[in-house]
């Protein structure tokens, strides 16, 4: 299970943050969400990685704690997508489905003309669309 | 991992024993530790000591059914292992107790005998080893053979040591270390494979038995260093384990998980290390991932979940122990794609510091369940007590209660009851906090080095709340304020919203008022997070002793502020001493980089960009705040660099008076009330005076709120404006802070106060360009028109039109008298008769630049100078003047200087253009020999013959656009040249001086005559007195003398003089006679070669070639007769004169070779004119 999903912009600074656990976790989730940024920063800039995985989006697994899972993702605009789950076992597929079409709902909230780059994304139908993503996460329907 | 005990951490290591003959103890020790593998010793001195090795359990009745384990695991089993229990004895003889005495041998055979009763029953070995002082020392072969038999041991079990020679000694002992080693292996193999065949046959009755043995295997497997194998039943242990927490029925519930926890760790402990030291770092993190996630959900009742945390924690603490102890890097095999299916393995987890921060993460997880488990159970401890006298069982992970009746001691098993209120009554005697906090920072500084500054801002964050917990508020205020930071910077807000939470709780418990309010002001106008605003959610543990971060909750804070500033009791927190710590006016400063930026911001614009002073101006102040509920300002005070311009605006409902009452600032009744909406700009227009000239800045804004709140705003440019920290990222209407958008954008707090116009003019005159070499005036007028000038100051100076700055070249510069434009005084009307008070004021003159004072000018008065300037080189240059005046001559006033600047330009110029010309006397043509030989050269030196008169034609020409006088044209010999040579003026100036006009010529004639013989001859200089035609003559003293050098000339004697005589003019058919007189005057005798060419103008008599020989110091005449052909003006036949001695052709010019020819008689009197012209020929 999802238990939250979070969208962060170019200065570290959270854009999105929607939690799905009816717990009172929240704080700690946003905690775990700004801790996996060091894991991205160490991803992205570690010159071990080699050149194939460059254009790679999707960051895998960024550290498990506790009992949730952390799941990075990268656009081509450096804008970074997290994902905590609770899930022991996560299929990589699972997690890039996940990615990929939380990025199209991103793409599609942004492209908004009244949005304004660089700012919270406010947009009720996006919160919408994030929770259907997030239901249907290792369930196995595609949508 | 320091908890363990010894044999748990370390790998276990065979045990012998030797037996007798203590003193040769203490090598074979040391011999057998040293060996690789080591082997450690059980010595024991003489054979009654022999009985320890015997087993000390009640022998087992084989027919009374199989007990149930009472545990799984003995807690001594492994000691006993590897320190009571050997796998070899060794029974040490000295060789004379064998073969000598026969007493002596009886009691060997019955030590001997004792011995094997002792290990009877198990699989020890038996060794004998005999102690020969030498090696020659021979035993016989019955005493051996009759020692084995008794011992019942093969021959190669018999080692014979040889004492009292070295190198015996040791291949000796080496062959008894040899014969231990290869028993051990037995020993322990042989024990292994006796536990392993009841595993594989299942010929136990418990699954505790299972676990045990499995141990035991593996134990056994690590004596012999076998690692695989061990492993291997660590993990089979480990699995049976797992299974047997739903199943097994034999203790109570609670204990039952205590136990089998206890056990876990064992087997895992030895797993992890295993793995770990065999550099298989990737199987042992994966080992621990699998393990722990097994046991993350086993947590028990809810009354013992403290047990569970901290043997959760542990799990972490010693595992990340384990990676910082083996020095863990990550495998190069690995995938760098870490986190993905190549490498499910993450960076962090490969970081000791990792393991640490979830230990303290656990640990404080424990102190959460101790603090529920303890408010359970205050009421049923009160009831029941908590046990006496309970201790570990002999069993792992087991407790027990000590039970005396008499004498005699029995053992009670508890209940689940009584252990918890055991274990909860040990729990609460420990302080968790400080080890929670020992794990933080040992995980925050090794995050810090690793570069991973939100894990440690974490891990700081979490050492703050432990600190605050355990009532230490200084470290933890300090520790949050660290941490506010970073949260800050990257604006996550919720995080923030937590920290400041407790830091407002901090500064309550630290009696810090103004911290209080403003991490409260910085509380309240935080921006919210949307995802997280559902109300229902309060728990105080979770999100600290802020709250949920809501819109009511930050007006909540805002509202506590007002009541504390009010002195109101506010409803929690707040004592008497925090309410006594509060100053009666606190202040609150507000810069760029403060985070209550969002509290209040101040904005100021002045409307225009500078003014003249005194004059009206208007500036905007506009302040904003996102504070959540309207704030009321009492005052505002806006104060800038010049005091004087300083203004308090009053909210017009407060009927209070101003609370300090400066004179010099302006009273403002604002008729509206100063409230602030949040997010909404409160601008106010206001109109002051500006001050003095000079640069007038809004400093800051000072807001002062509910009386007792000062917060002073630094005043920030609109056009400088940065954006809000965290209010940039929220989605809400832009607002400008002043209705002019232009302003808006580009509007500054400060401004330029001008200078006051000057009213004094200022006048600079010319009469046009100067010219080098007089004495240039340019009139200066100061009139003043409505400005009375005191102290005035006049600077003068003058700087090269073309750039550059210096009116003389570098080269020249050491030479005051090569300054091309020179300043040379300033005269001013009145001199003579204020020279005296003149003679103290200032008046500096220096090439070109100038200072003098200005006498004091009443209002309407001028005054004037006049500027001498000199040209030495014709130049453009500018004049700067400016006037430098105070208004008054008071203090004050002087300070304040008024400027007028006027600069003109002026052109230097040449005034006379001087060349000159020599020409030979007419029709004589003396022969240079300088001429002849420098043929060709570049010698462009003018030479002149001597003793004959050449003319000197000097020009002066007129270039500038005035007219000059020109008074004289003399030639001034130079020295001794007057006497050398005679110059004559023929012609000159007749009527006192000659007016040139622009661009006309005026030509002067000399004769020179030289009278010696000189290579250099200096002729002299030209003067030219001159002076600029001034129709009112008044100028006479102004006459300029101009002198310009004559080139050098060099004077020669000619050899050979040649003189055409000819009638000046001829008649169309009339002959007339030339003559060439050809003078020698040299003492030689010259050869002359003449030729006349002939010319179709004229027919003549006479020779064309003639040589002819001249005597010295005499003349030969050569005569011919023309007769012209043609009328005008008309060459007469060329005649060359050639000089045979010097080789030198002489041809008269062309001008001398020409003749008038008329056509008839000419109607005038010949013979004056014919006279006359002669005379001036001649």
């Amino acid at each position: 299970m999802i238990v939250c999903v979070a969208v962060v912009g170019h200065q570290n600074n959270p854009l999105y943050l929607q939690s799905f656990t009816e717990a009172d976790d929240a704080l700690k989730l946003h905690h775990i969400v700004h801790c996996s940024l060091d894991v991205i920063d160490e991803r992205v800039n570690n010159p071990k990685r080699s050149a194939p995985t460059l254009n790679e989006t999707f960051l895998g697994l960024l550290y498990p704690t506790e009992n949730y899972k952390v799941y990075g993702y990268l656009t081509n605009t450096k804008v970074k997508f997290i994902m905590v789950t609770t899930d022991l076992d996560v299929k990589d597929a699972d997690a890039r489905n996940f990615f990929r079409k939380f990025h199209a709902a991103y793409v599609d909230a942004v492209s908004n003309p009244f949005h304004v780059p660089g700012k919270k994304i406010a947009s009720r139908s996006f919160g919408a669309r994030v929770s259907t993503i997030v239901k249907s996460f290792g369930s196995g329907i595609t949508s | 991992m320091e908890d363990y005990p010894e044999e748990l951490r370390t790998p276990p290591v065979s045990l012998v024993s030797i037996v007798g003959c203590p003193e040769l103890h203490p090598s074979i020790s040391a011999a057998l530790s040293s060996q690789q593998p080591p082997m450690n010793t059980l010595a024991l001195p003489d054979f009654a000591k022999a009985s320890i090795l015997a087993r000390s359990g009640k022998p087992r009745d084989p027919l009374a059914p199989p007990q149930p384990p009472a545990g799984i695991l003995k807690k001594d089993w492994l000691l006993k292992h590897r320190t009571r229990v050997p796998a070899a004895v060794a029974a040490l003889f000295r060789a004379d107790q064998v073969s000598g005495d026969p007493a002596q041998w009886l009691q060997a055979c019955s030590d001997l005998e004792n011995l094997k009763s002792a290990i009877q029953g198990k699989n020890t070995k038996l060794v004998v080893v005999l102690v020969q002082a030498q090696a020659s020392d021979e035993l016989s072969e019955d005493v051996t053979v009759a020692l084995r038999k008794r011992a019942e041991i093969d021959s190669k079990n018999l080692v014979v040591l040889i004492e009292h020679d070295e190198a015996e000694w040791n291949r000796s002992l080496n062959k008894l270390k040899n014969v231990f080693a290869e028993l051990c292996a037995a020993f322990y193999k042989e024990e292994g494979r006796r536990i392993k065949a009841r595993i594989e046959k299942r010929n136990f009755a418990s699954v505790e038995l299972s676990i045990r043995y499995c141990f035991k295997v593996a134990i056994y497997a690590e004596f012999r260093r076998d690692w695989p194998e061990a492993l291997k039943f660590y993990e089979e242990g480990v699995r049976v384990l797992r299974e047997m927490i739903g199943t097994s029925t034999r203790l109570p519930p609670t204990q039952r998980l205590v136990e089998i926890k206890a056990v876990a760790e064992q087997f895992h402990f030895k797993i992890s290390t295993l793995l770990l030291h065999a550099g298989k770092v990737v199987e042992a993190i994966t080992w621990f991932r699998k393990h722990i996630r097994s046991y993350e959900r086993v947590v028990g009742t809810p009354e013992v979940a403290f047990l569970h945390w901290e043997w959760f924690s542990r799990q972490f603490l010693v595992f990340g122990e384990l990676i910082e102890t083996t020095s863990t890097t990550i495998p190069d095999t690995l995938s760098p794609r870490f986190g993905t299916a190549d490498n499910a393995l993450t960076e962090w987890e490969f970081q000791p510091a990792y393991y640490y921060q979830l230990a303290a993460t656990y640990l404080r997880e424990k102190r959460y369940a101790i603090e529920c488990s303890s408010s359970m159970a205050n009421l049923t401890t009160e009831v029941n007590g908590v046990p006496e006298s309970v201790m570990p069982s002999v069993y792992v992970g087991q407790y027990v209660r000590l039970f005396e009746q008499g004498d005699t001691v029995s053992v009670l098993p508890l209940s689940d009851t009584e252990y918890t209120s055991y274990a909860l009554s040990e729990a609460e005697r420990f302080q968790d906090s400080y080890e929670i906090i020992a794990l933080f920072r040992k995980a925050y500084e090794s995050f810090q080095s690793l570069g991973a500054t939100r894990m440690a801002s974490a891990c700081s964050g979490g050492m703050a709340i432990e600190y605050y917990a355990a009532g230490d508020f200084s470290n933890a205020k300090q520790l949050f304020d660290s941490v506010a930071g970073l949260y800050r910077q990257e604006g996550w807000t919720t995080l923030l919203w937590e920290n400041l939470g407790y830091l407002r709780e901090c500064s309550i418990k630290l009696n810090s008022p103004k911290d209080f309010i403003s991490y409260s002001l910085e509380m309240a106008a935080l921006p919210l997070f949307s995802g997280s605003g559902e109300e229902n959610r309060e728990n105080k543990i979770k999100s600290g002793p802020a709250g949920s971060p809501t819109i009511s909750r930050r007006e909540n804070i805002q509202q506590e502020v007002i009541n504390v500033l009010e002195r109101k009791q506010s409803s929690e927190g707040t004592d008497d001493e925090f309410n006594n710590a509060m100053e009666e006016v606190t202040r609150l400063d507000i810069d760029q980089i403060s985070p209550l930026r969002m509290v209040l911001i101040a904005s100021v614009a002045f409307h225009d960009q500078s003014v003249k002073p005194g004059s009206p101006l208007l500036v905007s102040v506009s302040l904003l705040s996102h504070l959540p509920s309207p704030v009321v300002v009492d005052q505002l005070e806006v104060q800038f660099n010049q005091s004087d311009c300083n203004f308090v605006i009053h909210s017009a409902q407060e009927d209070s008076p101003p609370l300090d009452s400066n004179l010099h600032d302006q009273i403002v009744q604002d008729t509206s009330s100063l409230t602030l909406f949040t997010n909404r700009w409160m601008r106010l227009t206001h109109e002051l005076k500006s001050g003095q000239s000079g640069k007038l800045e809004c400093l800051s804004v000072k807001a002062t709120i509910n009386k007792h709140l000062v917060i002073c705003c630094h005043a920030e440019s609109p056009a400088s404006m940065e954006d809000f920290p965290l209010w940039k990222f929220e989605n809400q209407v832009e607002t400008l802070p002043t209705k002019d958008t232009a302003l808006a954008f580009s509007g500054q707090k400060l401004i330029q106060v001008e200078e006051p116009d000057a009213q004094v003019d200022l006048v600079l005159n010319s009469a046009g360009p100067a010219l080098v070499g007089e004495l240039f005036t340019v009139p200066v007028t100061i009139e003043s028109k409505g400005h009375a000038v005191h102290s005035g100051e006049l600077k003068i100076n003058l700087v090269d039109a073309r750039g550059g700055g210096l009116l003389l070249s570098p080269r020249e510069a050491e030479d005051s008298e090569s300054h091309h434009v020179e300043l040379l005084g300033v005269s001013t009307a009145s001199e003579d008769k204020e020279s005296k008070e003149e003679a103290d004021s200032i008046r500096k003159i220096q090439y070109s630049f100038g200072v003098i004072s200005v006498p004091t000018l009443s209002v309407g008065d001028s005054w004037s100078c006049k500027l001498e300037i000199k040209w030495h080189r014709a130049k453009s240059v500018m004049l700067y003047v400016s006037l430098g005046y105070s208004l008054g001559s008071s203090e004050e006033e002087a300070l304040h200087r008024l400027n007028v600047h006027r600069s003109l330009q002026i052109e230097g110029q040449i005034p006379l253009l001087i060349s000159h010309q020599f020409l030979r006397p007419f029709r004589r043509e003396p022969l240079l020999l300088s001429g002849i030989r420098s043929l060709g050269s570049d010698d462009k030196k003018c030479s002149l013959a001597m003793n004959e008169s050449n003319m000197l034609i000097v020009t002066a020409r007129n270039c500038t656009d005035v007219p000059l006088c020109l008074h004289s044209m003399t030639i001034q010999p130079d020295g001794d040249g007057e006497q050398l040579c005679s110059v004559q003026q023929i012609s000159g100036i007749s009527s006192g001086h000659a007016v040139v006009a622009p661009s006309e010529e005026y030509k002067g004639i000399f004769s020179v005559n030289p009278r010696a013989i000189s290579t250099n001859f200096n002729l002299g200089e030209i003067c030219l007195n001159w002076s600029r035609e001034s129709s009112l003559g008044e100028d006479q003293d102004r006459v300029i003398i101009m002198k310009e050098q004559l080139p050098e000339v060099s004077i020669e004697e000619s050899p050979l003089v040649v003189g055409m005589e000819c009638p000046p003019y001829a008649i169309l058919g009339i002959p007339f006679t030339i003559y060439v007189k050809i003078h020698n005057s040299t003492s030689l005798l010259q050869e002359i070669k003449y030729s006349l060419v002939d010319s179709q103008n004229f027919v003549f008599s006479g020779a064309h070639n003639h040589a002819a020989f001249i005597l010295p110091k005499s003349e030969h005449t050569v005569r011919h007769k023309l007769v012209p052909l043609g009328s005008g003006s008309q060459q007469l036949p060329k005649i060359t004169v050639t000089s045979v001695r010097y080789s030198a052709a002489l041809t008269p010019s062309a001008s001398a070779a020409t003749v008038f020819v008329y056509p008839s008689e000419p109607k005038f009197n010949l013979e004056t004119n014919h006279s006359t012209s002669d005379e001036i020929v001649s």
